[in-house]
Parts: structure tokens; C-alpha cells; sequence
């Protein structure tokens, strides 16, 4: 039995050079079990995609190690990682990503191709996850026919066709409504409890807190502390208590990701939620 | 291994329109390849028609002249009876040859005119319509005639007299001359020429070198088999136009080439974004290649197939009409065109490839 599906340690990820340097991520440690779902919040810019590329072996990092499943992506070799890349990663993206000229059905095929398995075999597995995820109707359409929330199961599907140990999705619930968003979320804690697979979500969406067993907040690159976090009660983002616009009143305060979000509070507070608040 | 999902094939004709344009665009300028090339095979073949068809094994000449085409040849009569005693020599047949203009009311067309004995060889090989040419009569090719506007019973003028069409002949026309048949003797007449012929044409009943050697021995002439002479012909020809071929050739290639560039490249970043999605998902450089690849195959192999439809049924349709132009498709020319193309398609296929090996996996992220 695995004890952890990801390990990261020290993970740094320096652009540029000199005066235009950036230190996208620094000194990032980060464990994930089997079963497991984290959930990685952090404002626009603050390394998420950056930490996401790394743990997803599609970007080398300037310091630290990432070992997944065992293997320390260091040891491998540039033209190893496609292939390790196809067997132990599942991938679900914000916009889906599914190849437009390609059925659902070949979507999910196309994934087991890279990974070696062909023909009837891997046209049969496609539609089986296919059909688990309700999909069994939508095998030959293309992405375009597709609702939203069909997409996104399709890119689960295809996430889920090699029976990765770990799953990587970026705003997975982001392009949805609420009710769909709120079903995919429940798919993915599903895929990581069922399938014992280490789940993990970078997201600006504070509803999928409900179904991850942790919640890290990155900031300028680095995790900081989820009690500094306050959310937004307009857009429900997760927002930093210091450095961000406030609005106190009757000895509470709210916290907000903008002033646009404060002043629109400010002008009614009764048609939001008031638990945000702080004594 | 099993089937893959074809990829290549779905981007390229998942917009339908950009990739049928980019197959036909190329079919476009292979068929330009493949026209010319069987124009000019066309013409070669037609060109040698009157030599290929004569009934005689060797064409004896003045010595160094080995052609027909703007070629001016002496040989004394005397000579005949000469060449007539040589073992192995079965008949000798003398012609008289001239490239004149033949003009009716109606047009001029440059024509080989070709004196010959009627019932010998040196005349055409099958009379379409008429009778050979009795004193002051001439026998055109029909496509000679047509551009004349000439039919049987009609005046005809030509090395400087006029004449009466008495027959026609099918398919001796070629792209640059056309056809006419007088008697030998009236085309001396019309020359003023007495006691020569342009060439002798002899039937042999032997190996035809041994006898040509004999004849070359004997009369100081030259004699040569009519494959030698046809093969000389042609090269002449060619010499003239193949200059302009190969020019034409290469500018349909480079069109060609192009075209099939363009298509692929303007497929392949259209769809950077789903190749950046397979990077991601674990697409090695051999699938990408794949990718990339069969979308050329497909390109070229659909632009080969419709191209040589396309040529063959021009090249039908030329034959119903009088058109002094043939085309020919050889067997041979396709498969070179066909094996030129994939290098094309290869060689097209080095920026799109080298653009997805370049594209970041991590792109998918980005918004």
C-alpha cells in the first residue's frame, strides 16, 4: 500500500533572470495520501498553475524535488515523462481541453492511445467510463454537442483511463453553475475514495472546501495559514484579512477580494450572507 | 497494435472546407506536373508516330543526320540499287522530306511533307478516308486538315503548288507539325530535285545493325535502325523543349510544395491547442510526428489520387477532340510523381513539426 501518492519538497520555480526575475513558487513542501483531496485556493498570480505544471511533470523545477508515486521526476529522463505523464497523471482542465474534431468517445480512447493500450481494448474501456459517468448516450458526439457539465465528465472520463494514481485539476468547476459545479465536485471526492487516488484541485472556487480533506492557501508562491483567510461575501472568494478592502459595521467586519465586491456590499449588506463577518 | 484514434485525418477534415481546399489546391499543382509531364510524353509518342509505324528496318541518311525534325538530308538514287544488293536488304524505299507551310483560304499549319512511292513504304501507315495521292493530290492528317479547314476534293497549297486533297490520315499530327503525303515524284517536281531523296527506308530480312553496318560499309551513308532513329528524335525534341519543361515542372512543384506547406501549417496551428492538451495528457514526440504526418499523407495521397483522375480525364477528353495534343500518362510518371510528392509532404511537414516540439505542455493552463 502506498503511504503517499505525491511528495513535494522545497519545490521553487524561478522565470527570468535579474531585474525581471520572478519566483513563481518558493520552498513549497506538500504531501498527498492516497485518497486524498487537497485543494489549492490562492489569489490570480500567486503560483497555482505554476505548482500545478511541476506536480504534473510538464515543468522541471529550479530547487526541490517532486516525486509521484515513488518516482522522483528528477531521475527521469526529458523524453520519459510523456509517457509517465499519460500512465500516472489524470488531467482536468478549466476549459475541458477536449480535442474539437474528436468524438467523446475518441477523446477518452485518444488518452489510453498515448498510454500504449489500442484498438478494441481501449475503445471498450472508453465506453465503459464513459457509461459510468452517465455518458453512454453522447459516445459519438462531438465536444461542441455537449453541455458544460458533459464535458467536464468527459475530461474526467479521460483523466480516469489509465487508472492514474494522481489526478490534477485546474478550476475544474469554474466554466459551471452551481448545481453542476457542485456534481463534479462530488465526482471528483468520489474518484479519490473510491479509487483510493490522490486528488488534487487548484481552484478560486470556495464551494469545493466542502469536499476536499484539505484546504492550502498559496500566496506569492509560498502556502500560508487557511485562519488569515476571509471570504469575499459577494464572490465568495477566499481573500487575505491584511491588504485587502474591508468594510466594518455594528463591530463586525467583511473582507473583500476587491473594492467593486465592497462597495456593492456596502450599498445593501442584507442581500448577502453576513457569516463572513468578524467580530 | 491495434487501431489508434486517427487524429491527423479528424484535424485536417474536421474543418472540411480548409481541408478539402488544401487537397485540392495541391491535386491543383500536381496536375499541373502531371499535365505538362503527359503533354510532354504525349507529344514524344506522337512526335516518332510516322517512324514508329514505316515498314522498314532502317532509315539510311546522309551521313551525321539521324532525324527527321529540321533535319536536311541528301542521298543519291544511284545509290539504291547499291543497297539493294546487299544480302539481307528486302526492299529499298525512297522519300523526300521538307517542313513547309501548308496554307488554304481557311489557315496555315506547319507540316511535314513526305514524298513517297503509293504502295511502298514511306507513306502513311493507314488511310482514314480517301486514296492515296495520285499525280497532284496530296493526303493530309485529319487534325492537319481541320486547322486548314480543309476536306477531300479541296485545294490545298504547298512547296510553292497547289494540290488536291484525295485522302486523310488519323493521329500523324504533333504538337509543332502537322502531316501531308505526295507522290515522290511530284514532290521532286515541286523541288526541282532530281536524282536524290532525302532518306531511304529499307526493310531487311536480317538482324538489322549487320545490315545497317553492310550498307554504311558499301555507300559511305548513314544507316539506322528505325528504334535508334526514332530514340534520336525524340532526344532532339526534347533538347528543344525540355528546358521549358523543366521550368514549368518546377514551378508547379514549388507551387506544390507550397501549397501542401501552407495547408499543414495553417492546420496544425489551429490546433496548437489540442496538441498542447495531447502533450499534456503524455503525447511523445512519435505521436505528435504521427499527427502531423498522416495530415501530409492525407494531403498529398488525396491530391496524387484526384490529380491523376483529373489527367487522365483530360487527356480523354483531348483525344475526342482533333487537338494536335495528346497526353499520355505513363505508369512511370505517376509513381514518380507520387514518390516526389510524399518528399514534398515531408519536407512540408518540418515547420508544423518543429513548431508542435516547441510548444509548452503546460500551455493547456493557460487562458
Amino acid at each position: 500500500m502506498r503511504t503517499l501518492a505525491v511528495r513535494a519538497e522545497g519545490l521553487e520555480r524561478v522565470f527570468g533572470e535579474g531585474d525581471v526575475q520572478v519566483r513563481a513558487v518558493r520552498g513549497v513542501d506538500l504531501e498527498v495520501r492516497p485518497g486524498e483531496v487537497v485543494l489549492i485556493m490562492g489569489p490570480s498570480g500567486s503560483g497555482k498553475t505554476t505548482l500545478l505544471s511541476m506536480l504534473g511533470a510538464m515543468l522541471r523545477p529550479s530547487a526541490g524535488r517532486v516525486e509521484v508515486d515513488g518516482v522522483d521526476l528528477a531521475s527521469l529522463a526529458e523524453n520519459k515523462l510523456p509517457a509517465f505523464r499519460a500512465r500516472r497523471f489524470g488531467f482536468v482542465f478549466q476549459d475541458f481541453n477536449l480535442l474539437s474534431a474528436l468524438t467523446v468517445r475518441e477523446n477518452v480512447e485518444l488518452a489510453l492511445n498515448l498510454a500504449g493500450a489500442t484498438g478494441r481494448s481501449a475503445r471498450e474501456r472508453a465506453e465503459v467510463l464513459l457509461r459510468d459517468l452517465g455518458l453512454g448516450e453522447r459516445l459519438g458526439f462531438l465536444p461542441e454537442k455537449l453541455s458544460g457539465g458533459e464535458k467536464q465528465r468527459v475530461a474526467i472520463a479521460r483523466a480516469l483511463a489509465n487508472d492514474p494514481a494522481v489526478i490534477l485539476a485546474d478550476e475544474p468547476t469554474a466554466n459551471l453553475d452551481s448545481k453542476i459545479g457542485h456534481e463534479i465536485a462530488r465526482l471528483l471526492r468520489r474518484i479519490a475514495s473510491e479509487g483510493d487516488r490522490s486528488v488534487v484541485i487548484v481552484s478560486h472556487d470556495t464551494r469545493l472546501k466542502d469536499i476536499a480533506d484539505r484546504v492550502l492557501w498559496l500566496e506569492d508562491g509560498e502556502f500560508r495559514s487557511m485562519s488569515e483567510m476571509a471570504t469575499d461575501p459577494v464572490c465568495g472568494m477566499a481573500v487575505e484579512r491584511e491588504a485587502t478592502p474591508h468594510y466594518a459595521r455594528d463591530g463586525r467586519t467583511w473582507f473583500f477580494c476587491s473594492t467593486a465586491c465592497r462597495d456593492e456590499f456596502a450599498a445593501d449588506p442584507h442581500r448577502f450572507s453576513v457569516s463572513a463577518a468578524v467580530a | 497494435m491495434g487501431a489508434r484514434v486517427a487524429v491527423g485525418r479528424r484535424n485536417l477534415f474536421s474543418e472540411r472546407r480548409r481541408g478539402l481546399l488544401g487537397v485540392a489546391g495541391t491535386a491543383a499543382a500536381l496536375l499541373l506536373v502531371l499535365a505538362v509531364g503527359a503533354v510532354f510524353d504525349g507529344a514524344m509518342r506522337q512526335i516518332t508516330r510516322y517512324i514508329d509505324t514505316q515498314p522498314a528496318q532502317l532509315f539510311v541518311s546522309q551521313p551525321g543526320v539521324r532525324n527527321l525534325h529540321m533535319a536536311s538530308s541528301f542521298v543519291p538514287l544511284e545509290d539504291v540499287e547499291a543497297i539493294e544488293a546487299i544480302p539481307g536488304v528486302g526492299s529499298v524505299a525512297p522519300i523526300l522530306f521538307a517542313q513547309d507551310g501548308l496554307e488554304t483560304d481557311a489557315g496555315r499549319r506547319l507540316s511535314y511533307v513526305i514524298g513517297y512511292v503509293p504502295g511502298r513504304a514511306g507513306g502513311p501507315a493507314e488511310l482514314q478516308t480517301g486514296t492515296e495521292p495520285g499525280s497532284g493530290e496530296i493526303v493530309l492528317d485529319e487534325s492537319t486538315a481541320e486547322s486548314l479547314g480543309a476536306g477531300l476534293g479541296d485545294r490545298v497549297d504547298a512547296l510553292g503548288t497547289s494540290w488536291r486533297v484525295s485522302g486523310l490520315v488519323s493521329e500523324l499530327s504533333n504538337i509543332a507539325n502537322g502531316a501531308a503525303f505526295v507522290r515522290l515524284e511530284d514532290f521532286a517536281a515541286a523541288r526541282e530535285l532530281r536524282g536524290t531523296a532525302s532518306y531511304l527506308l529499307v526493310g531487311t530480312g536480317r538482324e538489322p545493325r549487320e545490315v545497317a553496318t553492310a550498307i554504311e560499309r558499301a555507300t559511305g551513308l548513314e544507316a539506322t535502325t528505325r528504334e535508334a532513329f526514332s530514340a534520336s528524335e525524340r532526344e532532339l525534341v526534347s533538347d528543344m523543349i525540355g528546358d521549358v519543361l523543366r521550368i514549368l515542372t518546377a514551378a508547379a512543384w514549388l507551387v506544390g510544395f507550397a501549397v501542401v506547406a501552407l495547408t499543414l501549417y495553417a492546420a496544425t496551428r489551429s490546433r496548437l491547442r489540442d496538441i498542447g492538451v495531447m502533450k499534456a495528457l503524455g503525447a511523445g514526440r512519435g505521436a505528435l510526428s504521427r499527427v502531423v504526418l498522416t495530415q501530409a499523407a492525407w494531403t498529398v495521397g488525396a491530391a496524387v489520387v484526384v490529380a491523376a483522375a483529373l489527367t487522365v480525364g483530360v487527356s480523354s477528353l483531348l483525344a475526342r477532340t482533333s487537338s494536335p495534343v495528346t497526353m499520355a500518362l505513363e505508369p512511370g510518371a505517376l509513381v514518380r510523381v507520387a514518390a516526389i510528392s510524399v518528399v514534398v509532404g515531408t519536407a512540408a511537414s518540418i515547420a508544423p513539426l518543429v513548431k508542435v516540439s516547441r510548444l509548452d505542455p503546460a500551455s493547456v493552463f493557460r487562458r
